[in-house]
């Protein structure tokens, strides 16, 4: 079958593709994906891109046609504003005229900082409330069995699939009822709502995978019922909890239609009071990308401090003892 | 310092009127204060539940648990003073070695100061070795020092018992023979009454002071390792302890005026009446052989059967080689020695002395005649055991 001068390598190359394995192929696909990874992230990043630069921009130049891909002349227009506005209507301006001796004017109205202020308040109220009732059914329905737990986990599901928005018109019933129209605790309690069930299903992954064995160690060293949930299963869970937490943070952090239904003006979360820079004719896009950016500081810096154990809790495994 | 009794202990699992899964059956152990009791049995003989009855995890369907008197029945396990060792170690994975020794103390209702405590922690860690190891987090520990934890965890709190739960299974092989022999010395050191689980019959022998073995939730024999081994109380016992296997075959047996006939398959011999204690009332018997208890004819002679194995595969191991092979009666498996010159295809011939045959009755597959150790049966066994 051979002859003396064939490669004696040669019978391990039947079956070969150009593509698979030649170097040229293997270029070409790394290069392949390289590209789709490029368009892929710029896609995704380049509202935020645009975000950027549109708040340093000077009101003209966001108005030009055609736009500019780049700030040609930069302009901190935008956050001044802001930030001007924001002093002004939370009456620090006085103060900060008279301590730094400079002029603050401003045709916005709008306290960019209360707002923030207003949405860590629902934005934590929520993340607690989601956590605490979410852990405590999730660890009921993972331990315990009783009649009815698959259809209630079954509702819990179909609850996440259903839009908020469909509800709307029932619970602006119930949040008059009970008088907490235009109050954050009628927020915290429909964003505690909505997300608990996506907690019950995170934290139920996790219970299900908590190993038997290490509750029985602790009731045999002693612990009662709550100890070992106290001193055990919570330190455990961390991770779990805190990517629970999150999750409800965000939500809470970034729902629009409820706050801006039923909250006045002046107790406006941020992604409500960001609208109302969007005033028409008269929108100064610097002024509302400028918002944006100082709104979403304080969450990216502390999405950046817990982002580890949020990867951890989602994919479970780190708890593995 | 706890005398440990079950008394007619049951557990069903599901309802006990309709359909539930009897995992105990009526099961009566008594271990002596300062015991080590071995639970032996295969996968699902309810073992385990015993164990976890012990401790308090599971609760007896019926019967009665006790300690030192005491029924326990409804005492939890937090309050039953005991100490388990987890297949799984079951160490605490957010706390270091030094809190997770602690923890029991730390949560027991003592008067213990925190100084108290860590002296404690320190001297436990000492006696296994694993001081340099405190503030290591379980998953910075290799599968020995989980182990060694594990067990300092339970010794630290000086509990009425050690409960073991296959604590070794985890283990690689070579560590499961020197963790064996630790926690039979540390055992045997703070005199603490045990019971062990485990599937292994060799760790059970080489560990227990008393072995109850179990299969399908009954008990078939409680009894020292010897016992069990020499004379197991049916067949299940005798073929479950011991490796490798037991050889069985049926034989016939005809009574003769001071010797019962043995008749198999190609092969006949005699066992004399003054080894066999109980009344042999069945003819139909089957023949047990302890694959150790052969030897080669061309180097012992015995009154034993003979058999002319073709030998099909040798496995050395060491000094001695464990040889498969077929003889008359059927397949046969040896631990001969001086095997060098042995290869498959070759015909060995192999010979057992009659105070080392099990008969067993092939009805009831209850013992008839155990295996007699050296000192019982006089004259001629002896001599084997001078010349081996």
């Amino acid at each position: 079958m051979a002859t003396d001068n064939t490669d004696p390598t040669a019978e391990y190359r039947k079956n070969q593709s150009w593509l698979f394995d030649s170097k040229a192929g293997g270029y070409l696909r790394k290069t392949a994906i390289d590209l789709l990874t490029l368009v892929i992230a710029v896609f995704v990043l380049f509202p935020l891109y645009w975000m950027i630069v549109t708040a340093f921009k000077t009101t003209a130049e966001i108005q030009q046609i055609p736009p500019t891909l780049f700030p040609t002349e930069f302009s901190l227009e935008g956050f001044r504003l802001v930030l001007e506005s924001s002093l002004e209507s939370s009456g620090y301006d006085s103060f900060v005229e008279s301590t730094f001796g400079v002029d603050i004017s401003s045709a916005i109205n709008i306290d960019i900082l209360g707002m923030i202020l207003n949405s860590l308040k629902v934005a934590i109220g929520a993340g607690v409330i989601a956590v605490v009732l979410g852990t405590g059914a999730s660890y009921v329905l993972s331990r315990r069995e009783f009649r009815g737990k698959n259809v209630l986990m079954s509702l819990l599901l179909a609850s996440l699939m259903f839009p908020g928005t469909a509800i709307m018109v029932p619970e602006w019933e119930l949040i008059s009822t009970l008088g907490l129209f235009n109050t954050h605790l009628a927020l915290i309690l429909i964003y505690g709502a909505m997300t608990s069930p996506f907690v019950v299903w995170l934290m139920k992954g996790f219970f299900d995978d908590f190993p038997d064995s290490i509750v029985e160690a602790s009731r045999i060293d002693q612990c009662s019922s709550f100890e070992t949930f106290w001193y055990v299963i919570v330190p455990m869970a961390r991770n779990s909890l805190i990517a629970s937490f999150i999750f409800a943070f965000l939500l809470a952090w970034n729902e629009l239609v409820f706050a801006l239904t039923l909250l006045d003006n002046q107790n406006y979360t941020v992604p409500p009071g960001l609208l109302t820079f969007v005033q028409g004719f008269n929108t100064q896009w610097n002024v509302v990308a400028a918002a944006s950016i100082i709104i979403s500081i304080p969450v990216l810096i502390g999405l950046a401090y817990i982002q580890q154990y949020f990867v951890q809790g989602l994919t479970g495994g780190a708890i593995k003892g | 310092m706890t005398h440990l009794e079950l008394d007619g202990v049951t557990k069903i699992f599901g309802d006990p009127s309709k359909d539930g899964i009897v995992a105990v059956n009526d099961l009566d152990i008594d271990v002596p204060d300062g015991d080590f009791l071995v639970l032996l049995g295969p996968s699902g003989c309810g073992k385990t539940t015993t164990l976890r009855m012990i401790g308090g995890l599971e609760e007896p369907t019926e019967g009665e648990v006790r300690f030192d008197g005491t029924v326990v029945n409804d005492v939890k396990a937090r309050n039953r003073d005991i100490a388990m060792v987890f297949q799984d170690f079951a160490l605490y994975p957010h706390m270091t070695v030094r809190e997770n020794l602690g923890f029991g103390l730390r949560r027991e209702d003592n008067d213990m100061t925190d100084e108290e405590i860590d002296d404690r922690i320190v001297e436990t860690a000492e006696m296994l070795e694993i001081e340099e190891l405190l503030n290591n987090k379980p998953a910075q520990l290799s599968g020995g020092q989980k182990q060694r934890v594990a067990l300092g965890r339970a010794i630290i709190r000086e509990p009425r018992l050690f409960l073991f739960d296959e604590p070794l299974a985890n283990l690689d092989a070579q560590l499961r023979k020197t963790m064996r022999t630790e926690i039979d010395e540390l055992q045997s050191e703070v005199g603490i009454t045990s019971a062990y689980v485990t599937h292994n019959q060799e760790e059970a022998m080489t560990i227990a002071d008393k072995i109850a073995v179990l299969d399908a939730g009954e008990l078939q024999q409680l009894g020292s390792p010897d016992q069990v081994f020499n004379e197991p109380a049916n067949l299940f016992v005798a073929q479950f302890v011991g490796s490798p296997d037991m050889n069985l075959f049926d034989g016939t047996l005809s009574e003769r005026p001071d010797a019962f006939r043995v008749e198999m398959d190609g092969s006949s011999f005699d066992i004399p009446k003054r080894l066999v204690d109980a009344d042999i009332t069945t003819d139909e018997v089957l023949v047990g052989f302890r694959p150790q208890d052969f030897y080669q004819t061309r180097r012992r002679a015995l009154d034993g059967p003979e058999f002319d194995t073709q030998v099909r595969v040798v496995e050395p191991v060491g000094t001695e080689a464990v040889v498969h092979g077929d003889s008359a009666p059927g397949d046969l498996t040896a631990k001969v020695g001086g095997f060098h010159d042995l290869s498959s295809g070759e015909t060995l011939s192999l010979t057992i002395a009659p105070e080392h045959v099990y008969l067993f009755d092939a009805q009831t597959e209850e013992l008839l005649k155990g295996r007699l150790v050296a000192e019982r049966a006089d004259g001629q066994a002896t001599a084997d055991e001078v010349e081996a």
